[in-house]
Parts: C-alpha cells; sequence; structure tokens
C-alpha cells in the first residue's frame, strides 16, 4: 500500500512538472490559436539565463524576478519580430516557423552554455517528509503548489480582468476585436510574453530536479504537449489536471503492468490518452466546437 | 502580359515534366558516386513528402508521425531481406508465428513495405477519425515518440537498439550499374511510378473528395462525400508511400535502429512539405532537396563562418527555416503559381 | 481522362528513356592512383561525432583531437619535420547527431568526398555498426572507434579493418562485479541502466564479474532516455532494501537519479558510478543537490589522468595539455572537460600509428601498424600499455579503481587488466 501511494505522490511530482510547461502551451494556444513548438527551447532559455545570474553572484528570488522580466521582453520580442510576419498566414505555417525558432534556441543554448549538466538551485529546502512510509520531497510539494497557483492567477486573469477578455475576444475574432477598439498585435505578444513566463518558471521550477541539460525540456515538452491536449488544449485547468493524470499514469503503468515495464511507459500512456481523445475529442475540460450549418 | 490558351499551357507543363524526368535520368552521368547517393536521398524524400502532402496538403490532416511510418517501411525490408536465417544469426529469435521468408531481394521487399505500411496507416486512419487539429497531431506525434521504443522492446523482431544490418546493397539480376547508380535508378525508378499514382489519386474523385474535405468538411458531407472513408484513405496512400520511402532508405543505409528514424525526421518531413508548398505535387521535389542539402549547407554554410557552423548548425538550419518561412509562406509551389497564373488567363473564343 | 492519358504516357517514355541510359551508363567509380587522402604534404584522416542533439556531451572529443593535432603540425619531430614526416594531419569532421544514417551518409562524403586516408575516432556504437560494412568492403581503415562496446575487439576475423582504443564496458563492469565480490560479499545490490547497448553492455559485463553471485542483484531497473523522471525505477529499488547502488548511466540522468534518490530518502551505503559519468560536472551537480556526504565514497574506474584533480596538478603532461589547449585549442574548445583531454590522448596514439605505418603508408600499413602497438601513453594513468598483437585487438584494456572523497577521485587498488 505504501508503495502505490509511493507511485502516486511520485507521479504527481513529476505531473506537476508536465502540467507546468503545459500551462504556457495552452495560454499561447488560448491567446493565438498556434502550438507553439519551441516552448519547451524558450523555457531551458530563459532557465540558463537565471542560472548564469546566479553563477554571476545573484541571490535566488532576485535573479528569479530579472528572468521573468527578460522571458517575459523574450516572448515579446519573438512574437513581435519572428511571429508577425506570418501571422495572417494558414496556420501550418506558423507552426513550421515555431520549429524553426526551437532548432535554433536549441544550437544556440548549446553554444552559448555547452552540454554539461549544471545543478540549479531551489528556493525550497531539499528535505523531505515521512508519511506513513511514503516519502514526500518539500521540493516536489512547492512545484505542485506554484503550478496551482499559476492556474488561480491564469484562471482569475482571464476572467476578470480587462486584459485577459481582449486577449480572449482576440483568439476568437480577430475582426471583430479590431473593430471594438482592442490592439490585436499587442494582445498576441502579450499572450507569447505572458507564455514565457509561465515557460521561465516551468523551467526554474524543474530544473532542480531535472537539472540542467540542453535538451532538458525536449522531453518534458513531449509530456506538456500530451497533458495539454488531454486536458483541452484550451483549458489551463485542464493542462493540470491533465499533467497530473499523466503523470501517475506513467508510473502506475509501469509498476504494475508487467507488459509495459519501463520500456513501454511512454507510449502506453499516450495510447491511452488517444483513446480517451476519440471518446471525447475536445479533452476533459475542453469546449467542444459546434459548427452550425 | 501574354494569355496562353489552355492546351498550350498544358503542354508546357508537359515539357517541363518530361525535361525534369530527362534531367534526372542522366544526371549519375556528370556525378561522382557521393553526389548520386545524395541525390537518390532527394529521391526517398521525395516519395516520402508526395505522401506528406497527400494528406497535408490534399485531406488537409496534420502528421507528426511521418518518419515513424518510414521506419515501419525500413524495418519491412530490413527483417524481409534478412529472412529468418539471417535475424538468427544475429542472435534474435523471432516468434515462429510471422511470416519470415528465408531472406528476399531488397527491391522485392519494396511492395510489400507499401502494403504493410499501408494498411497500418489505414489501421491508424480509422481511430484517427474522432480527432482533429491539435489532437490529430498529437497522435501523430505519439507514433512518431513511440517508434523507437516499440522497435527496442520487440527486438527479437527488430534488432533492439542495436538494430539490424542489411548486406551491402548490390546490383541485382546482372546489369551493367555500379550499386551506386542501381540504388539511384531504383529510388527515381519507385518515385516515377508513384508520382503517376499521386497524380491520378489526385485528379481523380478521391483528390476532389479530399480537397472538398480540407476546404470545408461541412460543406462536403452535404455533397454527399464520407470523410471518414477519404479521410482514412489518406492517411492509408500517405503511410504506403512512407513506407517505399522508408524501404528505400534502408536498402541504401543498409542499416536499421531505433536511432535512423527519430522524432526530428517527422517534424523536419512536416517543414520541408510546407516549404515545397502544400497541395501541389511539383513543389514536393524542391522539399526535397531541401531536406537532403540544408542540413548539409548548415555544416559549411559559405557566408557564415566554418568554426561557428562547427558549433551550431541548428542556428544555420532554423534560421533559413523561418526566413523560407516569411518569404514564401505559399511554399515554392505557391510561388511558381503566383508567377504563372496571369499567363493562363482563358483567351476568348467565339462560342463564349 | 485524355490529359491523365498525356501525363502517363510522358511519364512513361521518360521512364523508358531513363532504363536504356541507364543501361549505357556503365561507368564505375575511377581507380584510385595512388594512397587516398595521403599526399607529399598533407594526410587527411575524417570522423563522424555527436556534435549536437542528446550525445552532444561527447562534442568535446574532436575539438581536443584538432588541439593535438594543429600542436604536430606546428611542432617538429622528431626527424626534424611538422606534421607526420613532413605531413600536415588534415582532421575532417561532421556532425551526425547520433543517427546512424546520418553518419553513413557523412562517412560516404568523408570517403568519396573528401578523400579520407581513413576513418578514425568515430562516436557511437550503432553509427559505427552502420559504417564497419562499407568501409570493410572497401578496405578503408575504421580505427579507434569512440565508444566502449567490445564488438570491435572481438568481431576482427569478419571485419579486419575495424578497431577500437578505450577499455570496453564489460570490462569496466567485470571490474566492478569483482570488486564487489570481494569486498562486499553480501551486499543487496540494485542496478540503474540506460536501456539501450551502453546501459545493456556494463550490465553484462557486471554480472559476469560478479559470476556465482549475481543473486547479489536484488533490483534491475532500466530507463529510457525518453523518460523524465526515474522516481518510479528508484522507489522500487529502494522498496528492495538494497544498500549497494550501481549507476549505469549517462551523466545527466546520473544526477537526475541521485537527486532522485535523495528526494525519496533513500541513501545507499555504496555507489558505483560508470567511468563516463565519473566526471567532475556530474558530481559537482550531484554534490549540489544531493550533498556531499550523499557521494562520498562512490566507486568507479579510470584510465586516463583526471585533468581537474589537484593530485594531478603538478603532473607534466596535464601541464603540457594545458599549454596545447591555451595555445592550439580550436574556437570552443574547453580546458576542463575530461572529454578533451580523452581526444587529446587518443591523438597521441592516433600520431603514433600514424609514424608506425611508415614513411609511404597506405591503408594496409596503418592496419598492420594498429596491431603492433606497445607503448606507454603519458596521458593515460601510470601503469597502463597500449599494446595490441595479431590476436589481441583491443588497444587499451586496463583500468583502476577510484573513490570520491572530499571533491576529488583517487585511485585505489592495483591495476585491473579488462581482458
Amino acid at each position: 500500500m505504501a508503495e502505490l501511494l509511493q507511485q502516486i505522490v511520485s507521479g504527481l511530482a513529476s505531473g506537476a512538472i508536465y502540467a507546468s510547461l503545459a500551462l504556457a502551451l495552452v495560454l499561447i494556444y488560448r491567446s493565438t490559436d498556434v502550438i507553439n513548438f519551441a516552448q519547451g527551447e524558450m523555457a531551458t532559455f530563459t532557465t540558463y539565463t537565471a542560472w548564469s545570474l546566479m553563477h554571476h553572484g545573484m541571490s535566488y528570488w532576485p535573479a528569479f524576478a530579472l528572468t521573468l522580466a527578460i522571458a517575459f521582453a523574450g516572448g515579446v520580442a519573438v512574437e513581435r519580430v519572428v511571429i508577425r510576419p506570418v501571422e495572417r498566414r494558414p496556420e501550418l505555417v506558423i507552426v513550421i516557423v515555431t520549429i524553426g525558432l526551437l532548432l535554433t534556441i536549441n544550437a544556440t543554448i548549446g553554444w552559448i552554455w555547452g552540454a554539461d549538466v549544471k545543478a540549479f538551485d531551489s528556493p525550497f529546502p531539499n528535505n523531505t517528509w515521512d508519511v506513513h512510509g511514503v516519502t514526500i520531497s518539500i521540493q516536489d510539494v512547492g512545484t505542485l503548489g506554484v503550478c496551482l497557483f499559476t492556474v488561480l492567477l491564469l484562471w482569475g486573469f482571464f476572467r476578470f480582468t480587462t486584459v485577459g477578455l481582449a486577449m480572449r475576444a482576440v483568439a476568437i475574432n480577430p475582426n471583430a476585436s479590431r473593430l471594438l477598439a482592442v490592439r490585436v498585435g499587442w494582445m498576441l505578444a502579450l499572450g507569447w510574453g505572458l507564455a514565457a513566463v509561465l515557460g521561465a518558471v516551468a523551467g526554474m521550477m524543474a530544473a532542480p530536479t531535472v537539472f540542467l541539460d540542453p535538451s532538458m525540456m525536449l522531453v518534458i515538452l513531449i509530456y506538456a504537449f500530451a497533458a495539454a491536449v488531454l486536458g483541452g488544449i484550451d483549458s489551463p485547468v485542464g493542462a493540470v489536471v491533465g499533467g497530473l493524470t499523466l503523470g501517475v499514469l506513467i508510473n502506475l503503468l509501469s509498476r504494475y503492468v508487467d507488459f509495459v515495464g519501463t520500456e513501454l511507459r511512454l507510449p502506453t500512456a499516450l495510447a491511452v490518452l488517444l483513446v480517451v481523445l476519440i471518446i471525447r475529442p475536445q479533452g476533459l475540460f475542453g469546449h467542444r466546437a459546434v459548427r452550425r450549418v | 502580359m501574354i494569355a496562353l490558351p489552355r492546351p498550350l499551357y498544358t503542354a508546357v507543363k508537359l515539357t517541363a515534366l518530361a525535361a525534369a524526368v530527362a534531367i534526372l535520368a542522366v544526371l549519375p552521368r556528370f556525378m561522382g558516386e557521393f553526389r548520386v547517393g545524395q541525390f537518390t536521398f532527394v529521391g526517398i524524400y521525395f516519395i516520402a513528402l508526395l505522401g506528406l502532402n497527400i494528406l497535408t496538403g490534399y485531406s488537409g490532416q496534420i502528421s507528426l508521425g511521418h518518419g515513424a511510418f518510414m521506419g515501419i517501411g525500413a524495418y519491412v525490408t530490413a527483417v524481409l531481406t534478412l529472412g529468418r536465417k539471417g535475424l538468427v544469426l544475429f542472435g534474435h529469435h523471432p516468434p515462429s508465428w510471422i511470416p519470415l521468408g528465408d531472406g528476399m531481394r531488397p527491391t522485392l521487399t519494396i511492395p510489400i513495405a507499401f502494403v504493410v505500411t499501408g494498411i497500418v496507416g489505414l489501421l491508424f486512419g480509422m481511430p484517427a477519425l474522432r480527432l482533429a487539429g491539435v489532437s490529430l497531431a498529437l497522435a501523430t506525434f505519439a507514433v512518431a515518440v513511440s517508434l523507437p521504443t516499440v522497435a527496442k522492446r520487440f527486438d527479437d523482431v527488430t534488432g533492439g537498439g542495436g538494430g539490424l544490418s542489411l548486406p551491402l546493397p548490390e546490383t541485382p539480376f546482372g546489369l551493367h550499374l555500379s550499386a551506386p547508380h542501381w540504388l539511384y535508378y531504383e529510388a527515381w525508378g519507385c518515385a516515377a511510378i508513384l508520382f503517376v499514382v499521386a497524380w491520378l489519386l489526385v485528379r481523380a474523385r478521391v483528390g476532389r473528395a479530399w480537397r472538398s474535405i480540407r476546404d470545408g468538411e461541412l460543406a462536403a458531407t452535404a455533397s454527399g462525400v464520407s470523410p471518414a472513408l477519404y479521410k482514412t484513405l489518406a492517411f492509408g496512400v500517405s503511410s504506403a508511400f512512407a513506407g517505399v520511402a522508408g524501404s528505400l532508405l534502408a536498402i541504401q543505409v543498409a542499416f536499421v535502429n531505433p536511432d535512423t528514424f527519430p522524432l526530428s525526421l517527422s517534424i523536419l518531413l512536416l517543414a520541408s512539405v510546407v516549404v515545397g508548398g502544400l497541395g501541389s505535387l511539383s513543389g514536393v521535389i524542391v522539399g526535397a532537396l531541401m531536406l537532403e542539402f540544408l542540413p548539409v549547407y548548415a555544416q559549411h554554410p559559405p557566408l557564415v563562418g566554418q568554426s561557428f557552423s562547427k558549433q551550431a548548425p541548428g542556428v544555420v538550419f532554423g534560421v533559413v527555416l523561418i526566413l523560407i518561412m516569411f518569404a514564401v509562406p505559399a511554399g515554392v509551389a505557391g510561388l511558381l503559381r503566383r508567377i504563372v497564373r496571369p499567363l493562363t488567363k482563358p483567351v476568348p473564343t467565339v462560342s463564349d | 481522362m485524355k490529359k491523365s492519358l498525356l501525363v502517363g504516357m510522358t511519364v512513361a517514355l521518360a521512364t523508358a528513356v531513363t532504363c536504356s541510359s541507364a543501361l549505357g551508363a556503365t561507368r564505375t567509380s575511377s581507380s584510385p592512383a595512388a594512397t587516398p587522402g595521403v599526399t607529399s604534404s598533407s594526410i587527411t584522416i575524417g570522423g563522424t561525432f555527436p556534435m549536437t542533439g542528446v550525445a552532444s556531451l561527447y562534442a568535446p572529443i574532436p575539438r581536443g583531437m584538432d588541439t593535438y593535432f594543429n600542436f604536430i603540425n606546428a611542432r617538429k619531430g622528431p626527424d626534424g619535420k611538422k606534421g607526420v614526416f613532413g605531413r600536415k594531419i588534415v582532421w575532417k569532421y561532421y556532425d551526425d547527431v547520433y543517427n546512424p544514417a546520418n553518419t553513413v551518409q557523412l562517412t560516404n562524403q568523408l570517403i568519396l568526398q573528401d578523400k579520407v586516408f581513413a576513418i578514425v575516432g568515430s562516436l557511437g556504437t550503432d553509427p559505427n555498426i552502420a559504417i564497419r560494412p562499407i568501409l570493410n568492403q572497401r578496405k578503408i581503415p575504421q580505427i579507434f572507434i569512440a565508444t566502449g562496446a567490445s564488438y570491435w575487439g572481438l568481431s576482427y576475423k569478419d571485419f579486419p579493418w575495424t578497431i577500437g582504443w578505450q577499455p570496453d564496458y564489460i570490462a569496466e563492469g567485470i571490474a566492478y562485479g569483482r570488486w564487489i565480490v570481494k569486498n562486499a560479499p553480501n551486499a543487496k545490490i540494485a542496478v540503474l541502466y540506460q536501456n539501450d547497448d551502453y546501459g545493456k553492455d556494463y550490465l553484462r559485463g557486471l554480472k559476469i564479474g560478479l559470476a556465482r553471485k549475481t543473486s547479489l542483484i536484488v533490483s534491475e531497473q532500466g530507463y529510457e532516455i525518453t523518460d523524465a523522471s526515474y522516481a518510479s525505477q528508484i522507489s522500487r529499488q529502494k522498496a528492495s532494501g538494497a544498500d549497494t547502488w550501481v549507476l549505469l548511466t549517462t551523466p545527466t540522468p546520473t544526477v537526475r537519479a541521485i537527486a532522485t534518490a535523495k528526494a525519496l530518502a533513500w541513501k545507499p551505503n555504496t555507489i558505483v558510478i560508470n567511468s563516463v559519468s565519473a566526471i567532475d560536472t556530474v558530481m559537482a551537480a550531484a554534490v549540489a543537490r544531493a550533498g556531499a556526504d550523499f557521494v562520498a565514497g562512490a566507486i568507479s574506474t579510470t584510465y586516463l589522468k583526471n585533468v581537474t584533480n589537484p593530485k594531478y596538478a603538478k603532473d607534466p603532461w596535464v601541464r603540457q595539455y594545458r599549454q596545447l589547449v591555451s595555445k592550439y585549442g580550436p574556437q570552443g574548445v574547453e580546458v576542463n572537460n575530461g572529454n578533451t583531454y580523452y581526444g587529446v590522448a587518443k591523438a597521441y596514439d592516433i600520431v603514433k600509428v600514424l609514424y608506425l605505418a611508415g614513411k609511404h603508408p597506405t591503408r594496409q600499413s596503418l592496419m598492420a601498424a594498429t596491431l603492433k602497438m606497445n607503448w606507454v601513453n603519458p596521458y593515460a594513468i601510470k601503469g597502463v600499455k597500449v599494446k595490441t598483437g595479431k590476436t589481441d585487438h583491443f588497444p587499451l584494456s586496463q583500468v583502476r579503481l577510484i573513490r570520491y572523497g572530499n571533491g576529488s577521485w583517487s585511485e585505489f587498488g592495483p591495476l585491473i587488466k579488462g581482458r
């Protein structure tokens, strides 16, 4: 029993990391209707930036805050410079541009910081609690907490603020929004900026456990993408539920289903996901687009 | 602008096509062995991109897993070429219920790869019907990510992580051709056949059905087109094409393992088909050329320093990709169409 | 319908033209004049390496080799001439991203376009397996492969043009197995291995080394490169009650595993870390997150001097290495990186074997030279000999155990013969 609980707890911990990056994906999708394949790399880049700041003597919280600012500026810049020229193009073209961005940023990271693994500081103490034979690390609890807090912030932002409302409007109907005097271009840039901030948070929460390495987020992106789609690509709550579910599912499958073992964890989890999507195509919390003729 | 009458325009297109084929036919005479090999890869990618274009360009379904279907074709060829005897020689013990022969001519495995991969594609396409957009992207992404792990798991057939080594390519049937030239003509021969197949499909009812589904599924259904049938068919056809491409690649490289068809291949295939131009068969050649030569260029970019590229060829590749999308978002084919369109205004005739 | 007929006919006609012209194109590749890659003033060698992608931590290796070759090209050798017998070494290498399909294409580029004399030091087990048949068929040397797989030394009868260099993983695993049996005969071993040839080779060696005591292994868990977390596996290892943990993992997964064990409040008494991952960056990162206590006493093996170990700070050859890097290192070279040092050490042997191949080297004479190696590589630890013979195709096969403490590794025990 303790082992089952331990597997679940570990699953929630890794799931929180997937969920954090999934939130960034959802934000970009919700505000610009695009899957940003470069999200993971942008997160990695900003995390490395934080590392450099700390390496040069800055203490954690100032470095954290400065990194978020840099991430925001970076996200806005990327949207204005790289995405804007192709904004009105078919979705697939924008996707290819994000792929180009992924390749560029990934290569740049390796070039600037090298491929050696690096440790990353955590704001949470490196201790564990023992609860009835189940070990829970404070780092994992902290990551989960930050993730939930972020979802709350996002939900509040979209629901209760004018800017959030404007962003939602732009995603649904940019032309109508323009007619209502919404600065569409800046809303899109804002979306990217905020998503970059979320990505930076995800990276800095993950890095203490996953360690800094140029391909750090490449693998996590796979899980984040799956989590976001499972939860409903336009739902932040869905992203978190999706991420946590995925984390736990993978652990339980690999521990208790012999056929799956440790080799087929990921394919099996993805297969389960796809079955869910076939039954409910809009994801757990997504909105079904009803087309009326 | 001079307006050409339609029949003349068609004649021009046919001449261009004939010229392209003629050039491809004689190219090896002017190139060294290495270039011939590179252009064989162009042929292989051409076939793969034809398939992907049908899926994404004509029927409007996104695929991030095309490389995995190539991998399936490659493994089919590798396993059948080695046969049960060959696999056992390498220390693998394939289960007896799988119909493995005792080794086959690689060329003969190509149609089998076509059929097997096509069937897998159909089987995938059926449940995928319920998915669209992002979910479909994820589903195909899942296939691409899973192929390496599945191949490693069933290592008694696939050779696991160590992969399978095929016998070195040899010119069969006693033809007086060097092996690299044989591989070139084999690849482009298949490409020619599949190009005609693709062209016929696109021109036929199937193609029109695909385009109508892509442009508006609701309207298509209202017109009596069954999206389920045609979308599944698109998956089947495109994977069959990918299977042939993978099969040829396995023959060319003489080695298959889970690392030869990584996720990055699927992503680059998608990028190349968009660069070539979706929904048009003529742009595919550009995509294939880019896929083969851009990585090479990225490692030795003439305009940028050599040492920079050694550390970050990915930067060059990524930036060039982005710039291409800025310059020609409709792909090269789209660009050509825009140039040619003014030339094809129908000439009014007396009966109009 | 008419139009499709036209198109079909066009293509069929063109295909017929193709076939007939193909049958006419009987030109085979031109016969080599002199030895490819060797001119009176230069000798060109090449290799492929994962400079980018998940295996890019090995990227410093070809840069290290480049450093040494630059040095050789600039200094005057024992015969008073620069380079090897007056021939400048031209070193070409490409990025194959660890994808064997790329390796094949790039190796073809090296042999057909760059016309290299030999393929030297290419990295990766599967990439090298992919190119082994073609290189052997064309009788092109494939020497000093950068990987610890044991294939090269064992299959020389089928592939006489291929030879490895470093002590192989099986030999290393055997060393660990034997040490455990000798020093902790009642240990309960948990093994975490990367589920590919790398990890499995090590595991095989470990079990051979444990001989009759393989029952000491109470938990054997693998992981995939696509795993983001090993908590599931490691919590099982903790639950198995193991007190000895053997990590057959590449660098980044090694630190992740250690940090995960700490987060699960599991501290095995003895930790064995494979030599590829027992590097400074890994240990520093592990200490940062799990504490120095956790990794104190960890065991590994080595055959090269450790460039950042204070014990070797005054070693004349390590100092020379540092000077070489600062004077001849290419752009992007990292002096404190063990892989750069590995590259320099290997390049030393490459140059020696080029000399051994004679004043007028041929590919044959090069391969013959690789079977007559018998010297001491000054970059290796004391006592290690570079030795090959007709039946011994493992140039380096001796290792020594090392123990981690106070921020550095210390060698202990005798030199162990891997084979």
